[in-house]
């Protein structure tokens, strides 16, 4: 008995010892990797020792990726002495696997940074190198390259800690719609709630087999807040049920349980008794964008952007040749766009990168060198693509090219100065164009909402949201007045109020360091 | 003494109907999912948008398959890495496995209970994810090997105690002790006396790794960067998200994704490539199976 509680003594030492070296490694690798590399710093003419930067990306990486990196490494080596190793996270638990390695001290030299990969929290949390000095010294051409308003747009804390893309693009949402029914019937052009409704009630008449409004999860409602209000955001919906629009944004009120609230509950209820909408839609799992490719309904009304609309039109063209599909952005309902905020696609240095002068000069070639560019977003010219009157043209196809167009999902590092497009986009690049001319500046994304003060309340209401107003959206309620009544109360319970209290004290706090009126 | 016999036989008669009517309810449930997605994969992909799923095709097709089969390296080389990974990891799971049950319940070594302990122990209270993936990813460097799709599941505190509680209640002290006054040293007790009477237990803890190996995915997505290396369940796993990903966020991201989406029959038909092998094995060892699970489950 006693020489056995001294061997479980012995070993409990053993293993404490063994967790607390564990630990001192762990804060070594961490910290002292990145002030080493810091002091080793080499100019860019002094090319210095070899090193092999990890450059990690989200996604699936394309067939071909082994060709292109060796083909990067030959010139990369050339240049600056470096090897890149291209890693890719793929679409499973990406947001898990962001976390873990940026917060197990791995050593990543470069990773892929955006709003909805939470850009804003992790800088303020110290997981990325802040650029401002490393700049000028290691990549004096890409600093130059971006425009100055770009880098104080991404600049958190008065520092830059991520390389925003220069290319500009929108992802305003718009109605996606059946023209040629809409020509065969001559109904009205969807562009208002008005000619919304007659153009649902003309294909309900017409096309009895057809579910006029393709949904899922009562996404429809984000799309008729964009057409009919003035939102300061893009998506049309903001947060906790509040309302901020964009020519006075320092004025927050309450969307939930307003009068305007309940018109448009009530016009989800009138949709619903009329059929717009299949019964169990809060169950329908197909995309909003299939069942308009297959034919089974005539309207999508959420997350259809210009891009997502074009691959919905060549789609359709490849498969029902005699259809032909109308689009109306919400922004000309609005009156003005947004395109998306510089911090959207970048690429940013961790701390825990071992060669972050080294990381930086590579991504300036990425960025600034034809060569690299073409080479990551295009593939290998002649074998993945060719250039046809200044077109982009893939080699074979989707199923046989090793590496389609943008395949290493390079949205960060496009140069609008190398970029090639593919003939179908000229349409998005016309709508685009048309968006210019109604173009203001995103005041939205740059806020990042800190939710820990609220995070119990923000569950419960999001379950407070699925159970009672979610019926409500698609019309299921029948007594609409008092089904909101309820929704109100059950939310109120949940905390809405102190949510939108703190929410608001963020945004006004976020709007005077921003300089927004 | 007559009547009650014959209500003893009327409660037998109930009890027989009620147990038959559950458990052809419950294997009717177990059956049902099955089916669906064995005539969704058979059923034109048309058909499954149109009409939803049927428990027999409407609209019988092979387009599903074919679609699978089509460029099937991608598919060949996910097969390989699971099969090699089941295969290796459950003959060198098993052979640690027997071993530490058989250390742990001879009653001639001293500190087993110190052992079983340690064992017992991480049941309890593990470190949770971001230390253990420090550990493999960072100390052992097991980033995009194969190592790190074999190592994690080799013994599981779980499988431990079953086997030694099995080993335990087949092989009596008794028979070790004569086997070693006949000359034979532990290793000899091992290979020739334990591994044989140990086959039902061998055969179930076999099958909880196999089928472990078999579905693992999660080592794969947190470890593996290489596409060659996937395994299969998270190769068909990692198609399915790609799709939702499209779907959900490439709407704010204005992301565009270069690939064909699989069809609605393709995955079901892919769910059934990946399952397939798997159903075939148990038949051959479930003879085992329900006699290594309640005898291994005896304590002592």
């Amino acid at each position: 008995m006693h020489m056995r509680n001294k061997i479980i003594r012995h070993l409990s030492l053993v293993l404490a010892l063994m967790m607390f070296a564990g630990v001192l490694a762990a804060c070594n690798n961490g910290s002292g990797g990145s002030v080493q590399g810091g002091k080793e710093g080499t100019s860019p003419t002094d090319k210095g020792e070899k090193v092999t930067l990890q450059f990690y990306m989200l996604g699936d990486a394309p067939k071909d990726l082994p060709v292109i990196e060796s083909e990067i490494n030959k010139l990369a080596e050339a240049d600056l002495n470096v090897n890149v190793k291209f890693n890719y996270t793929s679409w499973t638990d990406w947001d898990q696997k962001y976390k873990l390695l940026l917060s197990s001290g791995q050593p990543i030299d470069l990773i892929f940074t955006a709003d909805w990969t939470f850009y804003q929290s992790y800088a303020k949390k110290g997981a990325f190198l802040p650029l401002d000095e490393l700049l000028p010294k290691a990549a004096p051409t890409l600093q130059s390259h971006v425009p100055d308003d770009m880098w104080n747009a991404v600049k958190i804390n008065e520092k830059i800690y991520t390389v925003p893309s220069t290319w500009i693009e929108y992802v305003t949402e718009g109605i996606a719609y059946r023209e040629d029914l809409r020509e065969k019937y001559n109904l009205p052009k969807p562009e208002s709630l008005e000619t919304l409704e007659a153009y649902l009630e003309g294909i309900k008449a017409n096309e009895p087999s057809m579910i006029p409004i393709a949904d899922n999860n009562s996404n429809h409602t984000h799309g008729i807040r964009q057409l009919t209000s003035k939102l300061v955001n893009t998506a049309g919906q903001l947060p906790y049920g509040l309302d901020i629009m964009y020519d006075s944004p320092s004025t927050i009120t309450s969307y939930w349980g307003s009068a305007q609230h309940l018109e448009d509950l009530k016009t989800y209820k009138r949709w619903m008794d009329k059929g717009f909408f299949p019964k169990n839609v809060l169950n329908v799992k197909d995309t909003s964008n299939s069942l308009l490719q297959n034919g089974k309904a005539a309207v999508v009304l959420s997350g259809e952007n210009p891009n997502k609309f074009n691959a919905d039109v060549i789609k359709v063209q490849s498969t029902h040749p005699d259809w032909k599909l109308g689009y109306f952005a919400y922004p000309n309902a609005k009156g003005f766009a947004q395109p998306v905020h510089p911090i959207h696609n970048g690429f940013a240095i961790p701390r825990s990168s071992k060669n972050p002068e080294k990381a930086l000069a590579f991504y300036e070639k990425l960025v600034t060198d034809k060569r690299y560019n073409w080479l990551t977003e295009y593939g290998v010219e002649g074998k993945n693509f060719e250039v046809q009157d200044g077109y982009y043209k893939m080699v074979g196809d989707a199923q046989t090219n090793g590496f389609p167009r943008e395949g290493m999902n390079g949205w960060a590092w496009r140069n609008p100065d190398f970029m090639l497009y593919d003939k179908t986009f000229d349409d998005v690049l016309a709508m685009f164009e048309e968006l210019d001319k109604i173009k203001k500046p995103d005041i939205f994304t740059g806020f990042a909402e800190d939710w820990t003060p609220f995070q119990a309340e923000k569950a419960a209401l999001e379950q407070v949201e699925k159970q009672y107003l979610y019926p409500l959206n698609v019309g299921l309620v029948a007594d609409v007045e008092a089904g909101l009544n309820t929704f109100m109360e059950k939310a109120k319970q949940a905390g809405l109020e102190k949510i939108q209290a703190e929410y608001t004290k963020q945004w006004q706090e976020y709007l005077k360091s921003a300089g927004i009126q | 003494m007559h009547t009650t016999r014959a209500r003893d036989s009327e409660f037998t008669l109930l009890f027989k109907i009620i147990a038959y009517g559950v458990i052809l309810i419950l294997s009717i449930m177990c059956l049902l999912p099955f089916l669906l997605i064995l005539s969704g994969s058979f059923s034109s992909n048309e058909s499954i948008v149109r009409d939803g799923y049927h428990l027999f095709p409407t609209d019988f097709s092979l387009e599903g398959y074919q679609m699978v089969f089509k460029f099937p390296t991608q598919v060949l080389k996910a097969y390989g890495v699971t099969v090699f990974t089941t295969v290796v990891g459950t003959a060198l799971g098993l052979f640690l496995i027997t071993m530490a049950g058989f250390v742990l319940q001879r009653k001639d070594f001293k500190y087993r209970n110190t052992f079983s302990f340690f064992i017992y122990f991480t049941t309890l209270f593990g470190g949770g994810l971001v230390p253990w993936y420090i550990m493999l990813a960072n100390y052992f460097n097991l980033t995009d090997t194969y190592t790190v799709l074999i190592f994690p599941g080799l013994m599981t505190p779980f499988l431990i105690i079953l086997m030694k509680n099995f080993i335990r209640s087949a092989v009596p002290d008794e028979l070790v002790e004569s086997a070693k006054m006949d000359g034979a040293n532990d290793f000899r007790i091992y290979f020739s006396i334990v591994l044989k009477l140990a086959m039902p237990g061998i055969a179930t803890v076999g099958l909880f790794l196999a089928l472990g190996y078999w579905n693992d995915w999660f080592t794969s997505s947190l470890f593996i960067n290489n596409p060659d290396m996937y395994q299969l369940q998270f190769y068909l796993y990692n198609t399915m998200n790609t799709i939702t990903f499209i779907d959900q966020m490439a709407i704010g991201t204005g992301i565009t994704l270069s690939l064909d989406v699989p069809t609605e029959s393709t995955k079901m038909a892919m769910a059934i490539v990946v399952t397939g092998p798997i159903l075939f094995l148990y038949p051959f060892v479930q003879r085992y199976f329900v006699k290594g699970l309640t005898i291994g489950a005896v304590k002592g």
